[in-house]
């Protein structure tokens, strides 16, 4: 018997367990990950109305991808998105590494401040994008009494298009930079407080040691927190609705606001399914992006200075 | 024993409930509804149905009933249906004059509903539901404001006419302007809020400046906006923009409702949907209750005056296995003794005999919502209304708030509103 037929006669007599044992995770992978994206891609392909009293299906090869190409407000609603991702991400990134950088040591109060700090995150966005819209109310909103009282005029933030998406990445900034602290507060206590010492006996001032230890240290850390803020952000939805439905005009219609409004105001799901996969394929592109190329473990070990 | 008791007891409740025939009904959230909800344990008592409610905001009424009604199977034996979601649903109603008869509550002639209100529910030609509150456009004045002998004498001195309820735009503007330069109060307080009570705003402009948006007379939606005066109407607007309060570029219901009833100073006049009125006569909730003459409109440039409707319908399901029980709580609920129930609690249902009852002299807004029907006006209504709203909305918006030039605000209102049709089919 050659090698070949004893590898083929082995697979043929492999127990089946392994498989029996997989098969609940293989069904629930399926069933909630496969199947969806799956169909999503099935009525992208259909010009597919929510109601029935909207018309027939009917099937539009990429017609629904065609238009969406030629729609100035979807790549207006990408752009907007991007923005959003590259501007309230950094900043909330940075926020963290600062407050993370401060609190990482003992004081008296040390744990009520930290615990203190985690409240926004656990604010429900909907809640965080009615407060912001209340606070920044003219005539009565709390931001505008204090202008008033500095002797400032008062301002209509969200009737300013430019003012109006400075605000929603704001409220962002304030509800999630306390996750990367969290994130990075929790690395920064893993670093051996040895190899500090050892640096700062060798002469290493803060700033060095930041560069050479602190920061490489972090760096899985901060592409984790990375990476789960902007699958986050590129689903950013009902924070942004409360808050502005996506005015004045469509300055903050972000991405996910268009789709919802392809899907339920103009009765158009296929379209929407289509903008779905779009969104689908730049989430993988950010995902593979930090992932394959910061994330290995070569990489890693490389920037730790293993 | 005991045990065996407590079994047929729950077993008993059981069947008690099964037996029960339910009437799944979907209602948009505001006052109206709200106030009828009280009533219902009359309906269930009197008739053995129970009622399963489901009150949602109007998007969200949209949203499910898109999504819950087919012409084969349905989660809701009734359905209520903003007017301009008609034509979209249409299709999946039973029309009226297939509902069953009721064995309790009569069915109720079409005729009882007031004839501005009645082709709300009407599509194609045929009466697709019943057409259940009368809402449109009331214009509200701050009576402490015009009654005041001191600003009814400047007012004159200054604009050589006498200081009252606004009867044309450019009154409304003028003597907005009179107090709002005084710092007394705003002067108007606009809607800038979601897509459909913006768009209401561009067609009650529009119109009162001689030109109408769309045109549909043949059957088809046909842009026929005169572009110059649908710049002017905006161009209007946005003068009244410059007298209204702080935050005006984003009022929406709560928003107005806020400035005009809470703030001090107020609004001196805008238009106010009478299912509102209720909490803005709520001494409770509202500084200006009392304080408020109720008007029609005032007319436009053109000399006629528009009264904006924006009037609910309920709807039976054709996929409802239910239709008996769903139109008896019609029936009940159409009734004059439950409409005129309703009108006590401040809300306004669309019967013309419970709105015109004479009993309801100290309800002041209900002869000026008479009056207002007898100028009732439609928003454009058709199957892909939603993207032409938010095309009006985003544009409407630039223009009065000075973000581009309302002329090029109306090009691109009809470049982008024939795209829409164009794809459509139309």
């Amino acid at each position: 018997m050659t090698k070949g037929e004893a590898r083929r006669r082995d697979v043929r007599h492999r127990p089946a367990a392994p498989l029996f044992f997989l098969a609940p995770a293989l069904i629930i992978v399926f069933a909630v990950l496969i199947y969806p994206i799956c169909f999503s891609i099935v009525v992208s392909l259909f010009d597919w109305p929510l109601s029935a009293g909207a018309g027939e299906r009917h099937f539009v090869g990429f017609g629904n991808y065609v238009d969406l190409s030629a729609d100035p407000e979807f790549w207006n609603s990408v752009k907007l998105q991007l923005g959003f991702i590259f501007i309230a991400i950094p900043i909330e990134l940075l926020l963290g590494f600062a407050a993370a950088l401060l609190l990482n040591r003992e004081f008296f109060g040390a744990k009520i401040v930290r615990t203190l700090l985690l409240l926004p995150v656990f604010f429900l966005p909907i809640l965080s994008g009615m407060t912001w819209r209340f606070m920044l109310q003219p005539r009565y909103g709390p931001l505008n009494a204090l202008l008033i009282s500095l002797g400032v005029p008062e301002m209509t933030w969200l009737g300013n298009p430019l003012m109006a998406y400075v605000a929603v990445i704001v409220q962002d900034i304030w509800r999630m930079w306390p996750f990367m602290f969290m994130l990075l507060y929790a690395a920064l206590t893993n670093i051996p407080a040895e190899m500090l010492e050892a640096a700062e006996i060798d002469g290493a001032g803060f700033w060095r040691r930041l560069r050479s230890i602190t920061v490489p240290m972090l760096v899985p850390t901060m592409l984790t927190g990375l990476l789960l803020r902007i699958i986050d952000a590129l689903r950013v939805f009902s924070e942004v609705y409360v808050m502005t439905e996506g005015g004045p005009g469509n300055a903050t219609l972000l991405f996910s606001l268009y789709t919802q409004r392809q899907a339920f105001s103009y009765q158009k799901v296929g379209m929407a399914s289509a903008m779905a996969i779009f969104l689908l394929i730049l989430s993988i592109v950010f995902a593979v992006t930090l992932v394959r190329k910061n994330m290995s473990l070569d990489v890693l070990e490389e920037k730790a200075g293993g | 024993m005991k045990r065996t008791a407590l079994v047929a007891l729950i077993a008993l409740v059981v069947l008690a409930g099964l037996g029960a025939q339910t009437i799944n009904a979907l209602f948009w959230d505001d006052a109206y509804p709200r106030a009828l909800m009280e009533m219902i344990p009359e309906f269930e008592k009197a008739t053995g149905y129970k009622v399963n409610i489901e009150i949602l905001q109007p998007p969200q009424v949209f949203t499910k009933t898109s999504v819950a009604v087919t012409k084969d199977s349905t989660d809701y034996d009734l359905v209520c249906v903003d007017e301009g979601n008609i034509p979209l649903f249409a299709s999946l109603f039973e029309t009226y004059d297939k509902w069953p008869a009721g064995k309790k509550y009569p069915k109720l002639d079409p005729k009882t509903v007031t004839p501005a209100m009645l082709d709300v529910a009407m599509w194609d030609g045929k009466l697709v539901g019943l057409p259940i509150n009368g809402n449109l456009y009331v214009w509200m004045t701050r009576k402490d404001l015009i009654e005041n002998a001191q600003y009814k004498k400047d007012f004159k001195a200054k604009y050589k006419y006498d200081l009252g309820v606004p009867q044309t735009y450019q009154q409304m503007l003028e003597m907005g302007t009179f107090f709002n330069e005084k710092g007394i109060s705003a002067g108007f307080g606009p809607f800038n809020g979601g897509p459909a009570g913006v768009f209401g705003e561009a067609i009650f402009m529009w119109s009162g400046f001689g030109t109408t948006f769309i045109d549909q007379s043949s059957g088809k939606p046909k842009v026929t906006l005169d572009e110059k005066k649908g710049a002017e109407a905006m161009e209007f607007y946005k003068k009244l923009m410059a007298i209204s309060p702080k935050g005006a570029e984003t009022m929406a219901h709560a928003e107005r409702q806020a400035a005009y009833a809470a703030d001090p100073k107020g609004i001196f006049s805008m238009f106010i949907w009478p299912a509102q009125i209720a909490g803005y006569e709520d001494p409770d909730k509202s500084l200006v209750a009392g304080k408020i003459v109720y008007s029609a409109p005032p007319a436009g440039p053109n000399g006629k005056r528009y009264a904006m409707r924006g009037t609910w319908a309920v709807n039976i399901p054709l996929a409802s296995k239910n239709k008996a029980a769903a139109a008896e709580f019609v029936y009940w609920w159409g009734s004059r003794d439950i409409a005129m129930r309703l009108v006590e609690k401040n809300t306004v249902p669309a019967r013309t005999d419970a709105l015109t009852d004479p009993k309801w002299a100290s309800k002041p807004w209900l002869a000026a919502i008479a009056d207002s029907m007898k100028s009732a006006a439609a928003r454009p209504r058709f199957k892909e209304v939603a993207q032409v709203q938010d095309i009006v909305k985003k544009y409407w918006i630039m223009g009065i708030t000075g973000q581009m030039p309302c002329a090029d605000a109306v090009k691109s209102i009809v470049k982008e509103t024939n795209d829409v049709l164009a794809k459509a089919g139309y």
